[in-house]
């Protein structure tokens, strides 16, 4: 986590010792922050509370020699209060941990300013030093909350000390070692084979042999000297989520996994910002507020989670979230109202394209800019970052419940291992971590079938798309080649996918030393560089994924593990059956709960939309006139926030000041003695809790309630052709009281009376279901006696004959 | 000195003069190998002193038929944007100072050449274009789509 802008100045021994300080603190600050994050989570970690002490000791240790009264002033006073945690002293809180967070920040901006200027420069830190001791004024009585024996200060550092035991060494030295070795590898190659064609007698290939195997250590040493784990660019991450769910009033639990994944020093450089700014959004963006998230159904704390591993040559780190997702609609009017796109360019997009807008530069999905992600930082600048060392950014979208994307990178540059291939007369090379099998394509195991043009492989079972590697690249068959060498390699490019690739002939094995191919090459999609093996005749390798997408084949696993889906789907749905219960506090800071079932959403509407009725305190919700339980209308003059309890036919709205959490409702509930708005106690998180008692509350304002639309009588227009009926017939019928369903419409719910346009229409089959039909015709005067029809025009005939036939019940 | 130094050669069947600055080395290439689906200007790929360069041939840049490499035969080689290409060259004839200074093009030129010619250059007695070998990396546009 070396901040290159802390490295400012070289030359002296002093200098390289602050240089040497520099760049540890920067590592160290990064990694606390994280540190903390997590204790916070669980005071009662007592491995993160020592490893957070650690950090800020070590900081002390090293500025006192250096001289740099700040920073070990500052260092010094976030020791102190750990150690009284460490103690049991002090019970660790939310404004210690934000003290702590405080004084990491402040050193953070001494070391900027130090390896910008070489001296620290002057100013009071007694700012973010008497948070910390005002703090523990405050706590001194606190009781000792934190388990365990208090230690000895210095005892458990030994442990430690052998991680710490490193040097540092400059990026481009250890690149141009990198590139020698690769040149060593490079020479060996062609030494190996001018030894073979000159036919070397045994003595000779054996020696030579010895200096390769040492070759291939040296190489196999110098690559992990560059590997580093990936949760190193983890560690700020648990810290940006915390301040910015707070600066947003979000609840967000993070998660990361597969931080022992390894990932080349520069890789690493190139996807640390992308990485951050994808999570920035997520939160931002992606994280619904609160109220929308209950009313969306969905668990109040968000999560995100940062996820990496290892799939062949590649590393794919996922980014997910489970927020509100992307809206291609939305995306593509925003693409307009930007002028990234037209209104004819935005109707030829394909849905995936029109997520892709969000790629576009001077694209901005946030409805405003806000502080946190309107810095100018698009995710263009996230794709073109990640493109250019050679990886992809995928979308996987799932619109209203959460976006993922996906950023694969290569692990490294330099060497892999390589299966070479023939075909159409030349060799390809295929990353070796992508292949699962080799198998020959007469072999017995293997069955290929041409279905509808297409190929496919069965292979134990097991069926793969079949793809013949001259097709993709556009090749004829070479003449030279047997049908009977032809192999099938099967691929599996990425995590859930996997085909098989049919070629003319195997090779062999090679360790390769990838470089990229020239733009236009890469660009065809099917190279992922280029190699030398040892017959010193240049190589492609093989885009594995690349190929997918030219041939334009779905290679997904999903629905081979089609058990698995089925469970997960019944998991789901019995946790979501198991009875819930919302928390809110109330404008008086009472805090009560609510089943969750029994909401139908949150609504915050302006404080002027209540208003005083019939001596009842009534809310307007859109065109809808709703009762509200309470006594007077709230005085707040901003927005008021309503519960809406529903229940099947009546809605009420409960005012709350906001939500606080959704909870499982606990089994035990202590009753009320006497029926009322509470219906018990329960204990949440130790806390009583008054239960709402939907049922009595509804029964209050059961007689007031606006009945509910589903209730109105249902007109249908049939033999609509020429829209007279929705345009000139609906709004009248809508304005009496009736709803309409427009024609051809086959929904599930019965009308209650059709209205026919036709005149000499055949009598729908409705007619026999004893639904009433209304008739109307074009013209004023009635053909005879007997017409029973209504003239189109006689608004009031129409509405006494609808009357009629539904019982009255229309305005 | 160095900036009146250049390469004239004969590349797409017309003599130009390359500035010698632009320029890494001329080799010979033997059989170069393929790359299937490229764009057609890539003629192919070849090892040079442990790394690969792309060949280019110019002819199908400038908007002619492609012509195949003969093995042996002459290739610029350049640097561009840190990748290794080739030039493939019908002919070099001589690196040389040339004094007279480079000139606008009046006239006008076929449009595959408009597009990579810069200028044009007095040399004994004939005129020259002077070209950009970067020019030659990347098709004109309409071509590439």
């Amino acid at each position: 986590m070396v901040q290159p802008q802390f490295l400012g100045r070289t030359g002296t021994a002093m200098d390289d010792l602050l240089n040497d300080f520099l760049a540890e603190t920067a590592e160290i600050l990064a990694e606390a922050g994280g540190a903390i994050v997590a204790w916070e989570a669980d005071p009662a970690d007592r491995a993160q509370l020592d490893a957070i002490f650690r950090f800020v000791h070590t900081i002390k240790g090293s500025s006192g020699f250096l001289a740099l009264p700040r920073v070990t002033a500052l260092s010094h006073a976030a020791e102190d209060a750990l150690d009284q945690v460490r103690r049991g002293h002090r019970t660790p809180n939310a404004a210690l941990v934000s003290g702590v967070l405080g004084i990491i920040d402040r050193l953070n901006a001494l070391c900027a300013a130090l390896g910008q200027d070489g001296v620290e420069p002057a100013g009071d830190d007694r700012d973010v030093i008497g948070v910390l001791s005002e703090e523990q004024a405050a706590s001194a009585n606190a009781p000792f909350a934190v388990a365990g024996v208090p230690l000895r200060r210095d005892d458990d550092f030994g442990a430690d000390l052998q991680s710490w035991r490193s040097i540092r060494v400059p990026l481009p030295l250890l690149d141009s070692v990198m590139t020698g070795v690769t040149d060593i590898v490079l020479a060996r190659n062609e030494f190996a084979r001018m030894l073979r064609e000159s036919g070397a007698d045994p003595s000779l290939i054996a020696s030579f042999d010895r200096l390769s195997d040492s070759i291939a250590g040296m190489r196999q040493s110098v690559s992990q000297m560059r590997m580093q784990r990936i949760d190193k660019l983890f560690a700020p991450l648990p810290r940006i989520v915390r301040d910015l769910a707070q600066d947003l009033g979000k609840k967000i639990a993070f998660q990361t996994s597969g931080g022992e994944v390894e990932l080349d020093r520069e890789m690493m450089e190139n996807i640390r910002d992308p990485l951050i700014h994808i999570v920035r959004n997520a939160i931002d963006h992606g994280i619904e507020p609160l109220e929308e998230r209950v009313a969306a159904g969905k668990d109040i704390t968000a999560t995100i989670s940062v996820s990496a591993r290892q799939s062949g040559n590649q590393i794919e780190i996922e980014i997910g979230d489970d927020g509100r997702g992307l809206s291609p609609d939305t995306l593509v009017a925003k693409a307009i109202a930007a002028r990234v796109l037209t209104a004819n360019e935005a109707r030829a997009l394909a849905p995936k394209e029109k997520l892709n807008l969000i790629f576009r530069p001077g694209f901005s999905t946030a409805a405003k800019v806000t502080s946190v992600s309107g810095r100018g930082v698009g995710m263009d600048i996230v794709k073109a970052n990640v493109e250019k060392i050679g990886g992809v950014v995928e979308l996987r979208n799932e619109e209203g419940r959460g976006l993922t994307i996906l950023l694969r990178v290569p692990m490294t540059l330099t060497i892999i291992s390589g299966l070479m291939v023939r075909a159409a007369g030349q060799y390809f090379a295929i990353p070796r971590g992508a292949v699962r099998e080799i198998l020959l394509e007469s072999g017995d195991t293997v069955r290929i079938d041409r279905v509808g043009g297409g190929e496919f492989a069965t292979v134990r079972g097991e069926q793969y798309p079949l793809l013949r590697l001259e097709a993709v690249l556009g090749r004829g068959r070479h003449h030279g080649d047997d049908v009977d060498d032809r192999a099938l390699v099967i691929v599996r490019p990425g995590q859930g996918q996997s085909y098989a690739l049919s070629v003319a002939a195997i090779h062999d094995h090679e360790e390769l030393v990838i470089k990229p191919a020239a733009p236009m090459i890469m660009a065809t999609g099917l190279y992922a560089g280029t190699t030398l093996p040892d017959n010193g005749r240049p190589v492609l390798l093989l885009d594995v994924q690349g190929m997918l997408a030219a041939a334009a084949i779905d290679a997904s696993e999903a629905g081979r593990s089609h058990d698995r889906m089925a469970e997960s789907d019944a998991e789901l749905l019995a946790a979501r059956n198991a009875a819930q219960l919302l928390l809110f506090r109330e404008a008086g800071g009472r805090v009560r709960g609510v089943r969750l079932s029994v909401i139908e959403r949150v609504e915050e509407v302006p404080a002027s939309a209540l208003f005083e009725s019939a001596g009842r305190v009534q809310a307007q919700i859109g065109e809808d006139i709703f009762a509200v339980h309470a006594a007077k209308t709230p005085a707040s003059d901003g927005t008021q926030k309503l519960l809406r309890l529903h229940d099947g036919c009546s809605v009420l709205c409960y005012p709350i000041a906001e939500v606080i959490d959704i909870v499982r409702l606990p089994d035990a509930v202590q009753p009320s003695v006497a029926p009322g708005l509470i219906a018990g106690v329960v204990l949440v998180g130790g806390e009583p809790v008054e239960l709402i008692d939907p049922y009595w509350l509804m029964e209050q304002y059961a007689g007031g309630a606006a009945a509910l639309a589903d209730r109105l009588p249902l007109c249908r227009i049939a033999d609509d052709h020429d829209g007279w009926g929705q345009n000139f017939l609906a709004p009248i019928l809508r304005s009496a009281g009736y709803r309409v369903a427009p024609d051809g419409d086959d929904a599930d719910e019965a009308h209650d009376v059709l209205l026919c346009l036709a005149e000499d229409g055949e009598a729908p089959d409705e007619a026999t279901n004893d639904i009433p039909v209304i008739r109307l015709r074009n013209s004023i005067a009635a053909t005879g006696p007997g017409d029973d029809t209504v003239y189109r025009y006689d608004r009031q005939a129409l509405l006494d004959a609808l009357r009629r036939q539904v019982g009255g019940q229309g305005r | 000195m160095m900036e009146n130094l250049y390469l004239v050669a004969r590349i797409a069947d017309t003599r130009v003069a390359l500035r010698s600055r632009a320029i890494n080395s001329v080799v010979t290439v033997g059989t170069p190998v393929e790359v299937p689906a490229a764009p057609p200007h890539v003629a192919g790929l070849f090892a040079l002193r442990s790394r690969v360069f792309t060949l280019i041939d110019p002819h199908v840049v400038i908007g002619l038929p492609a012509v195949p490499v003969a093995p042996g035969q002459r290739v610029i080689v350049v640097d561009v944007a840190e990748h290794g290409y080739a030039l493939l060259a019908d002919e070099i004839e001589d690196v040389c100072f040339i004094e007279a200074p480079e000139t606008r093009i009046a006239g006008k030129l076929l449009p595959g050449w408009a597009r990579v010619a810069d200028a044009m250059i007095e040399h004994e007695g004939a005129s020259l274009l002077v070209v950009d070998p970067s020019h030659f990396i990347s098709l004109p546009a309409l071509k590439a789509a």
